[in-house]
Protein backbone atom coordinates (compact mmCIF):
# COMPACT_ATOMS: atom_id res chain seq x y z
CA UNK A 1 0.00 0.00 0.00
CA UNK A 2 0.81 3.81 -0.28
CA UNK A 3 1.65 3.80 3.10
CA UNK A 4 4.73 1.58 3.79
CA UNK A 5 6.26 2.98 0.46
CA UNK A 6 5.83 6.43 1.89
CA UNK A 7 8.04 5.22 4.85
CA UNK A 8 10.92 3.26 2.59
CA UNK A 9 10.88 6.77 0.65
CA UNK A 10 11.32 8.60 3.62
CA UNK A 11 14.08 6.14 5.42
CA UNK A 12 15.79 6.38 1.78
CA UNK A 13 15.93 9.90 1.81
CA UNK A 14 17.22 9.97 5.29
CA UNK A 15 19.79 7.85 4.24
CA UNK A 16 20.49 9.75 1.15
CA UNK A 17 20.59 12.89 3.35
CA UNK A 18 23.48 11.79 5.68
CA UNK A 19 25.60 10.53 3.18
CA UNK A 20 25.70 14.12 1.68
CA UNK A 21 26.10 15.38 5.26
CA UNK A 22 28.58 13.82 6.47
CA UNK A 23 29.96 12.52 2.98
CA UNK A 24 29.98 14.91 0.41
CA UNK A 25 29.41 18.14 2.19
CA UNK A 26 32.32 19.70 2.84
CA UNK A 27 33.59 20.85 6.81
CA UNK A 28 32.57 23.96 7.25
CA UNK A 29 35.68 26.45 7.87
CA UNK A 30 33.89 28.99 10.43
CA UNK A 31 32.16 26.46 12.60
CA UNK A 32 33.63 23.19 12.31
CA UNK A 33 31.91 20.28 12.10
CA UNK A 34 29.41 21.50 14.59
CA UNK A 35 27.78 23.32 11.50
CA UNK A 36 26.77 19.57 10.44
CA UNK A 37 23.70 19.72 12.64
CA UNK A 38 22.10 22.29 10.49
CA UNK A 39 21.40 19.58 8.19
CA UNK A 40 18.50 18.30 10.67
CA UNK A 41 18.24 21.45 12.52
CA UNK A 42 16.70 23.34 9.71
CA UNK A 43 14.16 20.52 7.92
CA UNK A 44 12.94 20.00 11.44
CA UNK A 45 11.97 23.77 11.36
CA UNK A 46 10.89 23.71 8.38
CA UNK A 47 8.51 20.48 9.20
CA UNK A 48 7.52 22.15 12.59
CA UNK A 49 6.10 25.37 10.60
CA UNK A 50 4.98 22.83 7.44
CA UNK A 51 3.08 21.17 9.90
CA UNK A 52 1.27 23.60 11.81
CA UNK A 53 0.34 24.88 8.09
CA UNK A 54 -1.17 21.80 7.28
CA UNK A 55 -3.17 22.07 10.78
CA UNK A 56 -4.62 25.14 9.47
CA UNK A 57 -5.81 24.19 6.09
CA UNK A 58 -7.00 21.04 7.61
CA UNK A 59 -9.11 22.32 10.37
CA UNK A 60 -10.60 25.28 7.92
CA UNK A 61 -11.63 21.91 5.57
CA UNK A 62 -12.92 20.58 8.82
CA UNK A 63 -15.28 23.37 9.72
CA UNK A 64 -16.31 24.07 6.02
CA UNK A 65 -16.75 20.42 5.25
CA UNK A 66 -17.34 18.55 8.40
CA UNK A 67 -14.68 16.01 6.68
CA UNK A 68 -13.43 13.74 9.95
CA UNK A 69 -10.57 13.09 7.32
CA UNK A 70 -9.68 16.62 7.69
CA UNK A 71 -10.20 16.33 11.43
CA UNK A 72 -7.90 13.07 11.37
CA UNK A 73 -5.15 15.09 9.54
CA UNK A 74 -5.15 17.88 11.95
CA UNK A 75 -4.67 15.82 15.01
CA UNK A 76 -1.69 13.73 13.08
CA UNK A 77 -0.33 16.97 11.99
CA UNK A 78 -0.12 18.21 15.27
CA UNK A 79 1.40 15.48 16.74
CA UNK A 80 4.26 14.99 14.22
CA UNK A 81 4.16 18.93 14.34
CA UNK A 82 4.97 18.82 18.49
CA UNK A 83 7.25 16.12 17.88
CA UNK A 84 9.20 17.78 15.51
CA UNK A 85 9.32 21.54 17.06
CA UNK A 86 10.73 19.82 20.17
CA UNK A 87 13.76 18.11 18.09
CA UNK A 88 14.02 21.94 16.28
CA UNK A 89 14.35 23.52 19.48
CA UNK A 90 16.48 20.46 21.05
CA UNK A 91 18.83 20.29 18.05
CA UNK A 92 18.97 24.13 17.93
CA UNK A 93 19.78 24.25 21.50
CA UNK A 94 22.77 21.51 20.90
CA UNK A 95 23.75 23.30 17.82
CA UNK A 96 24.13 26.90 20.20
CA UNK A 97 25.83 25.49 23.16
CA UNK A 98 29.23 25.53 21.62
CA UNK A 99 28.76 28.01 18.84
CA UNK A 100 27.35 30.94 20.99
CA UNK A 101 28.39 29.20 24.77
CA UNK A 102 24.79 28.98 25.93
CA UNK A 103 21.98 26.41 25.99
CA UNK A 104 19.51 29.05 25.17
CA UNK A 105 18.97 32.84 24.04
CA UNK A 106 15.40 34.35 24.01
CA UNK A 107 16.20 35.87 20.50
CA UNK A 108 13.94 35.45 17.55
CA UNK A 109 14.10 32.21 15.92
CA UNK A 110 14.30 30.18 19.29
CA UNK A 111 11.70 32.35 21.26
CA UNK A 112 9.37 31.47 17.75
CA UNK A 113 9.87 28.18 17.61
CA UNK A 114 9.75 27.87 21.39
CA UNK A 115 6.00 29.55 21.25
CA UNK A 116 5.48 27.33 17.94
CA UNK A 117 5.57 24.51 20.70
CA UNK A 118 3.53 25.45 23.37
CA UNK A 119 0.98 26.43 20.47
CA UNK A 120 0.95 22.89 19.93
CA UNK A 121 1.24 21.49 23.07
CA UNK A 122 -2.06 23.82 23.74
CA UNK A 123 -3.82 22.00 20.86
CA UNK A 124 -3.50 18.44 22.05
CA UNK A 125 -3.87 19.37 24.98
CA UNK A 126 -7.49 20.71 24.05
CA UNK A 127 -8.07 17.58 22.16
CA UNK A 128 -6.69 15.40 24.90
CA UNK A 129 -9.63 17.49 27.17
CA UNK A 130 -12.69 17.05 25.32
CA UNK A 131 -14.15 13.26 25.56
CA UNK A 132 -16.98 13.95 23.13
CA UNK A 133 -15.39 13.77 19.15
CA UNK A 134 -17.55 15.89 17.87
CA UNK A 135 -17.30 18.75 19.95
CA UNK A 136 -13.48 18.11 20.32
CA UNK A 137 -13.05 18.44 16.73
CA UNK A 138 -14.99 21.57 16.07
CA UNK A 139 -13.14 23.05 19.13
CA UNK A 140 -9.74 21.76 18.27
CA UNK A 141 -10.79 23.24 14.35
CA UNK A 142 -10.99 26.83 16.16
CA UNK A 143 -7.96 26.98 18.01
CA UNK A 144 -5.99 25.47 14.96
CA UNK A 145 -6.88 28.25 13.04
CA UNK A 146 -6.58 31.24 15.32
CA UNK A 147 -3.25 29.54 16.90
CA UNK A 148 -2.09 29.23 12.61
CA UNK A 149 -3.05 33.38 11.88
CA UNK A 150 -1.06 33.92 15.90
CA UNK A 151 2.15 32.52 14.17
CA UNK A 152 2.89 35.16 12.06
CA UNK A 153 2.15 37.71 14.67
CA UNK A 154 4.56 36.19 16.87
CA UNK A 155 6.93 36.55 14.41
CA UNK A 156 6.92 40.53 13.61
CA UNK A 157 6.37 41.01 17.47
CA UNK A 158 9.04 38.42 18.73
CA UNK A 159 11.86 39.63 15.65
CA UNK A 160 11.19 43.23 16.99
CA UNK A 161 11.59 42.64 20.02
CA UNK A 162 15.19 40.98 19.70
CA UNK A 163 17.79 40.33 17.14
CA UNK A 164 20.43 37.98 17.60
CA UNK A 165 20.40 34.61 15.83
CA UNK A 166 22.13 34.37 12.15
CA UNK A 167 20.32 35.60 9.14
CA UNK A 168 17.66 32.61 7.64
CA UNK A 169 20.06 30.33 6.21
CA UNK A 170 17.87 30.27 2.78
CA UNK A 171 17.94 33.06 1.13
CA UNK A 172 16.96 33.53 -2.86
CA UNK A 173 19.11 34.83 -4.66
CA UNK A 174 21.67 34.70 -1.58
CA UNK A 175 25.48 33.67 -2.86
CA UNK A 176 26.23 33.21 1.20
CA UNK A 177 26.11 29.18 1.11
CA UNK A 178 28.66 27.34 -1.27
CA UNK A 179 26.12 24.51 -3.64
CA UNK A 180 27.31 21.25 -1.94
CA UNK A 181 26.00 22.49 1.18
CA UNK A 182 22.73 24.26 -0.05
CA UNK A 183 22.16 20.72 -1.58
CA UNK A 184 22.98 18.55 1.26
CA UNK A 185 20.55 21.06 3.28
CA UNK A 186 17.92 20.38 0.29
CA UNK A 187 17.92 16.72 0.54
CA UNK A 188 17.41 16.70 3.70
CA UNK A 189 14.53 19.30 4.13
CA UNK A 190 12.93 16.64 1.47
CA UNK A 191 13.68 13.82 3.17
CA UNK A 192 11.94 14.77 6.77
CA UNK A 193 9.67 15.83 5.00
CA UNK A 194 8.79 12.79 3.57
CA UNK A 195 9.15 11.20 6.90
CA UNK A 196 6.89 13.81 8.06
CA UNK A 197 4.11 12.54 5.68
CA UNK A 198 4.48 9.64 6.76
CA UNK A 199 4.40 10.08 10.32
CA UNK A 200 0.81 11.71 8.96
CA UNK A 201 -0.21 9.37 6.76
CA UNK A 202 -0.05 6.39 9.37
CA UNK A 203 -1.08 8.36 12.46
CA UNK A 204 -4.38 9.25 10.46
CA UNK A 205 -4.97 5.74 9.68
CA UNK A 206 -4.75 4.68 13.22
CA UNK A 207 -7.11 7.46 14.13
CA UNK A 208 -9.85 6.24 11.24
CA UNK A 209 -9.15 2.40 12.10
CA UNK A 210 -9.85 3.42 15.93
CA UNK A 211 -12.62 5.56 15.00
CA UNK A 212 -14.34 2.64 12.76
CA UNK A 213 -13.99 0.01 15.74
CA UNK A 214 -18.03 -0.82 16.92
CA UNK A 215 -18.16 0.74 20.83
CA UNK B 1 -34.45 40.77 16.75
CA UNK B 2 -31.70 42.58 15.35
CA UNK B 3 -28.31 41.81 16.16
CA UNK B 4 -27.18 44.67 18.08
CA UNK B 5 -30.16 44.04 19.99
CA UNK B 6 -29.06 40.84 21.08
CA UNK B 7 -25.38 41.60 21.64
CA UNK B 8 -26.74 44.90 23.96
CA UNK B 9 -29.50 42.25 26.06
CA UNK B 10 -26.55 39.85 26.64
CA UNK B 11 -24.41 42.95 27.64
CA UNK B 12 -26.74 44.28 30.18
CA UNK B 13 -28.30 40.95 31.72
CA UNK B 14 -24.35 40.70 32.56
CA UNK B 15 -24.24 44.15 33.97
CA UNK B 16 -27.23 43.75 36.11
CA UNK B 17 -26.20 40.68 37.45
CA UNK B 18 -22.87 42.02 38.18
CA UNK B 19 -24.32 45.39 39.42
CA UNK B 20 -26.85 42.92 42.21
CA UNK B 21 -24.14 40.85 43.29
CA UNK B 22 -21.28 42.66 43.14
CA UNK B 23 -18.90 40.32 43.32
CA UNK B 24 -16.15 39.81 40.72
CA UNK B 25 -15.96 43.63 40.35
CA UNK B 26 -14.87 43.96 44.42
CA UNK B 27 -12.77 40.69 44.01
CA UNK B 28 -11.11 41.56 40.78
CA UNK B 29 -10.17 45.08 42.66
CA UNK B 30 -9.21 43.33 45.75
CA UNK B 31 -6.62 41.09 43.49
CA UNK B 32 -5.39 44.35 42.15
CA UNK B 33 -4.06 45.80 45.38
CA UNK B 34 -2.62 42.16 46.48
CA UNK B 35 -0.73 42.62 43.18
CA UNK B 36 1.05 45.86 44.14
CA UNK B 37 2.36 44.45 47.77
CA UNK B 38 3.29 41.08 45.64
CA UNK B 39 5.15 43.33 43.03
CA UNK B 40 7.16 45.36 46.08
CA UNK B 41 8.06 42.18 47.71
CA UNK B 42 9.80 40.19 45.04
CA UNK B 43 11.20 43.22 43.56
CA UNK B 44 11.22 46.28 45.40
CA UNK B 45 14.31 45.47 47.37
CA UNK B 46 16.50 47.50 44.57
CA UNK B 47 14.54 50.94 43.83
CA UNK B 48 15.71 51.50 40.23
CA UNK B 49 15.12 47.61 39.31
CA UNK B 50 11.47 48.02 39.93
CA UNK B 51 11.64 51.09 37.90
CA UNK B 52 12.33 49.73 35.36
CA UNK B 53 10.18 46.82 35.71
CA UNK B 54 7.53 49.10 35.72
CA UNK B 55 5.81 48.79 32.27
CA UNK B 56 6.48 45.23 32.42
CA UNK B 57 4.77 44.72 36.02
CA UNK B 58 1.66 47.06 34.60
CA UNK B 59 0.98 44.65 31.89
CA UNK B 60 1.77 41.67 33.80
CA UNK B 61 -1.14 42.91 36.37
CA UNK B 62 -3.81 43.45 33.72
CA UNK B 63 -2.79 39.93 32.25
CA UNK B 64 -3.24 38.32 35.87
CA UNK B 65 -6.56 39.78 36.55
CA UNK B 66 -7.34 39.63 33.23
CA UNK B 67 -6.81 35.46 33.53
CA UNK B 68 -9.03 35.58 36.76
CA UNK B 69 -12.23 38.35 35.06
CA UNK B 70 -12.12 36.76 31.33
CA UNK B 71 -12.12 33.32 32.41
CA UNK B 72 -15.38 33.71 34.41
CA UNK B 73 -17.41 35.38 31.22
CA UNK B 74 -19.52 32.53 30.85
CA UNK B 75 -20.00 31.30 34.54
CA UNK B 76 -23.16 32.34 35.08
CA UNK B 77 -24.69 30.37 32.09
CA UNK B 78 -22.53 27.72 33.42
CA UNK B 79 -23.75 27.29 37.02
CA UNK B 80 -26.99 28.04 36.30
CA UNK B 81 -27.46 25.48 33.62
CA UNK B 82 -28.34 27.95 31.09
CA UNK B 83 -25.94 27.02 28.78
CA UNK B 84 -28.17 25.03 26.44
CA UNK B 85 -30.51 28.52 26.14
CA UNK B 86 -27.42 29.80 24.76
CA UNK B 87 -27.05 27.09 22.48
CA UNK B 88 -30.61 27.19 21.55
CA UNK B 89 -31.30 30.61 20.88
CA UNK B 90 -32.29 32.03 17.79
CA UNK B 91 -30.53 34.17 15.51
CA UNK B 92 -26.71 34.89 14.85
CA UNK B 93 -24.44 33.56 18.35
CA UNK B 94 -21.95 36.05 17.30
CA UNK B 95 -24.22 38.29 18.95
CA UNK B 96 -23.54 36.85 22.08
CA UNK B 97 -19.79 36.84 21.28
CA UNK B 98 -19.90 40.99 20.76
CA UNK B 99 -21.90 41.29 24.09
CA UNK B 100 -19.57 38.97 26.13
CA UNK B 101 -16.59 41.11 24.74
CA UNK B 102 -18.23 44.30 25.38
CA UNK B 103 -19.17 42.98 29.30
CA UNK B 104 -15.50 41.84 29.30
CA UNK B 105 -13.95 44.83 28.02
CA UNK B 106 -15.69 47.21 31.02
CA UNK B 107 -14.82 45.01 33.46
CA UNK B 108 -11.14 45.25 31.93
CA UNK B 109 -11.03 48.86 32.14
CA UNK B 110 -12.65 48.84 35.27
CA UNK B 111 -9.68 47.26 36.81
CA UNK B 112 -7.23 48.53 34.86
CA UNK B 113 -7.86 52.51 35.92
CA UNK B 114 -7.86 51.03 39.13
CA UNK B 115 -4.01 49.33 38.88
CA UNK B 116 -3.27 52.52 37.18
CA UNK B 117 -4.26 54.85 39.66
CA UNK B 118 -2.22 52.15 42.54
CA UNK B 119 0.78 52.63 40.25
CA UNK B 120 0.75 56.42 40.57
CA UNK B 121 0.48 56.34 44.15
CA UNK B 122 2.47 53.43 44.83
CA UNK B 123 5.10 53.50 42.99
CA UNK B 124 5.43 57.02 42.40
CA UNK B 125 4.91 56.47 38.37
CA UNK B 126 3.76 59.70 36.49
CA UNK B 127 0.78 58.17 35.37
CA UNK B 128 -0.77 61.51 34.66
CA UNK B 129 1.36 63.43 32.24
CA UNK B 130 1.35 60.15 30.27
CA UNK B 131 -2.23 59.59 30.16
CA UNK B 132 -3.15 59.83 26.23
CA UNK B 133 -0.77 57.46 25.74
CA UNK B 134 -1.49 55.27 28.43
CA UNK B 135 -4.94 54.55 27.37
CA UNK B 136 -4.70 54.17 23.93
CA UNK B 137 -2.10 51.51 25.03
CA UNK B 138 -4.30 50.32 27.54
CA UNK B 139 -7.20 50.00 24.99
CA UNK B 140 -4.90 48.28 22.33
CA UNK B 141 -3.92 45.80 24.95
CA UNK B 142 -7.22 45.27 26.50
CA UNK B 143 -9.33 44.84 23.08
CA UNK B 144 -6.86 41.76 22.42
CA UNK B 145 -6.57 40.01 25.33
CA UNK B 146 -10.70 39.92 26.00
CA UNK B 147 -11.56 39.66 22.23
CA UNK B 148 -9.29 35.96 22.84
CA UNK B 149 -10.27 35.70 26.27
CA UNK B 150 -14.14 35.39 25.43
CA UNK B 151 -13.49 33.05 22.83
CA UNK B 152 -11.57 30.52 24.97
CA UNK B 153 -13.75 31.18 28.04
CA UNK B 154 -16.78 29.61 26.14
CA UNK B 155 -14.87 26.96 24.44
CA UNK B 156 -13.30 25.68 27.93
CA UNK B 157 -16.39 26.15 29.30
CA UNK B 158 -17.75 22.76 29.60
CA UNK B 159 -14.05 21.25 29.83
CA UNK B 160 -13.01 19.37 32.92
CA UNK B 161 -9.87 21.44 33.96
CA UNK B 162 -11.36 24.72 32.56
CA UNK B 163 -8.95 27.01 35.09
CA UNK B 164 -6.26 25.33 34.06
CA UNK B 165 -6.75 24.73 30.13
CA UNK B 166 -7.68 28.75 29.59
CA UNK B 167 -4.44 30.13 30.63
CA UNK B 168 -2.95 27.83 29.02
CA UNK B 169 -4.53 28.40 25.49
CA UNK B 170 -4.59 32.37 26.34
CA UNK B 171 -0.99 33.36 27.36
CA UNK B 172 0.89 32.10 24.07
CA UNK B 173 -1.36 34.49 22.36
CA UNK B 174 -1.26 37.29 24.02
CA UNK B 175 2.85 36.96 23.16
CA UNK B 176 2.15 39.70 20.43
CA UNK B 177 0.24 41.95 22.40
CA UNK B 178 2.23 41.73 25.30
CA UNK B 179 5.26 42.44 23.74
CA UNK B 180 3.58 45.17 21.73
CA UNK B 181 1.75 46.88 24.83
CA UNK B 182 5.31 46.40 27.28
CA UNK B 183 7.16 48.70 24.58
CA UNK B 184 4.82 50.96 23.79
CA UNK B 185 3.99 51.85 27.78
CA UNK B 186 7.80 52.08 28.47
CA UNK B 187 8.14 54.42 25.38
CA UNK B 188 5.20 56.36 26.89
CA UNK B 189 6.51 56.28 30.48
CA UNK B 190 9.61 57.32 29.63
CA UNK B 191 8.40 60.38 27.32
CA UNK B 192 9.12 59.54 24.31
CA UNK B 193 5.67 59.42 23.21
CA UNK B 194 3.87 56.53 20.55
CA UNK B 195 5.46 58.30 17.89
CA UNK B 196 8.70 56.13 18.54
CA UNK B 197 6.93 52.80 18.96
CA UNK B 198 4.73 53.13 15.67
CA UNK B 199 5.46 49.91 14.15
CA UNK B 200 3.97 48.88 18.30
CA UNK B 201 1.01 50.20 17.91
CA UNK B 202 0.50 49.34 14.29
CA UNK B 203 1.16 45.83 15.56
CA UNK B 204 -1.24 46.24 18.03
CA UNK B 205 -3.91 47.44 15.91
CA UNK B 206 -3.70 44.59 13.87
CA UNK B 207 -3.97 41.89 16.35
CA UNK B 208 -6.73 43.35 17.58
CA UNK B 209 -8.57 43.18 14.41
CA UNK B 210 -7.51 39.71 13.58
CA UNK B 211 -8.37 38.70 16.90
CA UNK B 212 -12.19 40.26 16.74
CA UNK B 213 -12.92 39.11 13.70
CA UNK B 214 -11.64 35.73 14.38
CA UNK B 215 -13.73 35.63 17.81
CA UNK B 216 -16.73 36.69 15.74
CA UNK B 217 -16.43 34.21 12.91
CA UNK B 218 -15.59 31.08 15.01
CA UNK B 219 -17.83 31.78 17.97
CA UNK B 220 -20.83 30.02 15.98
CA UNK B 221 -19.12 26.86 15.93
CA UNK B 222 -17.92 27.06 19.69
CA UNK B 223 -22.05 26.92 20.61
CA UNK B 224 -23.10 24.72 17.94
CA UNK B 225 -26.12 22.86 19.50
CA UNK C 1 40.95 26.07 12.91
CA UNK C 2 37.64 25.95 15.48
CA UNK C 3 37.28 23.60 18.40
CA UNK C 4 35.87 20.53 16.64
CA UNK C 5 32.51 19.56 18.94
CA UNK C 6 31.70 15.96 17.87
CA UNK C 7 30.25 15.03 20.90
CA UNK C 8 27.35 17.62 19.99
CA UNK C 9 26.77 16.84 16.24
CA UNK C 10 26.41 12.96 17.27
CA UNK C 11 24.50 14.13 20.33
CA UNK C 12 21.91 16.05 17.94
CA UNK C 13 21.83 13.36 15.73
CA UNK C 14 21.49 10.67 18.45
CA UNK C 15 18.51 12.69 19.92
CA UNK C 16 16.67 12.83 16.66
CA UNK C 17 17.23 9.53 15.93
CA UNK C 18 15.80 8.37 19.26
CA UNK C 19 13.37 10.51 19.42
CA UNK C 20 11.77 9.75 16.03
CA UNK C 21 12.65 5.93 15.78
CA UNK C 22 10.39 6.12 19.25
CA UNK C 23 7.30 8.19 17.70
CA UNK C 24 7.68 5.72 14.68
CA UNK C 25 7.32 2.23 16.99
CA UNK C 26 4.86 3.83 19.19
CA UNK C 27 3.14 4.61 15.65
CA UNK C 28 3.45 1.01 14.76
CA UNK C 29 2.41 -0.15 18.59
CA UNK C 30 -0.73 1.86 18.12
CA UNK C 31 -1.61 1.00 14.54
CA UNK C 32 -1.24 -3.00 15.59
CA UNK C 33 -3.52 -2.50 18.47
CA UNK C 34 -6.45 -1.13 17.22
CA UNK C 35 -6.31 -3.54 14.15
CA UNK C 36 -6.03 -6.92 16.81
CA UNK C 37 -9.05 -4.92 18.85
CA UNK C 38 -11.33 -4.65 16.04
CA UNK C 39 -10.18 -8.25 14.71
CA UNK C 40 -11.40 -9.43 17.60
CA UNK C 41 -14.50 -8.06 17.80
CA UNK C 42 -15.31 -9.06 14.25
CA UNK C 43 -14.10 -12.93 15.38
CA UNK C 44 -16.75 -12.09 18.08
CA UNK C 45 -19.80 -11.57 16.02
Amino acid sequence: MMVPMLGWLAMLAIGGGLVMGFGIAPREVTQGSVQRIMYVHVPFAWVAYLAFAVVFVASIAYLWRRSAAADRVAHASAEAGVVFTGLAIATGSIWGKPTWGTWWTWDARLTSVALLFVLYLGYLMLRGMIEDRERGARYAAVLGIIAALDIPLVHFSVFWWRTLHQPPSIRPGSAAMPGVILAALLVNVVAFTLLYAYFVAKRSRVLRLAEEMPA
Amino acid sequence: MTYARHAWIILWKDIATERRRKETLNALLFFSVLLLFVFEFTLGGDRDRLTAALPGLLWLGFILAGLLALGRSFLIERENDCWEGLLLGPGDKSAIYVGKLAGNLLVMAAVEVVVLALFGVFFNVDVWSALPGLVLVGVLGTIGLAAMGTTFAAMTAQVRARELLFPVLLLPLQVPLLLGCVKATEAVLNGEGLGSVLHWVQLLAAADLIYVVVGVLTFEFILEA
Amino acid sequence: MTADHWTFVIAAYGLAAVVLGGYWRRLVRQERAVRAGSARRQSRR
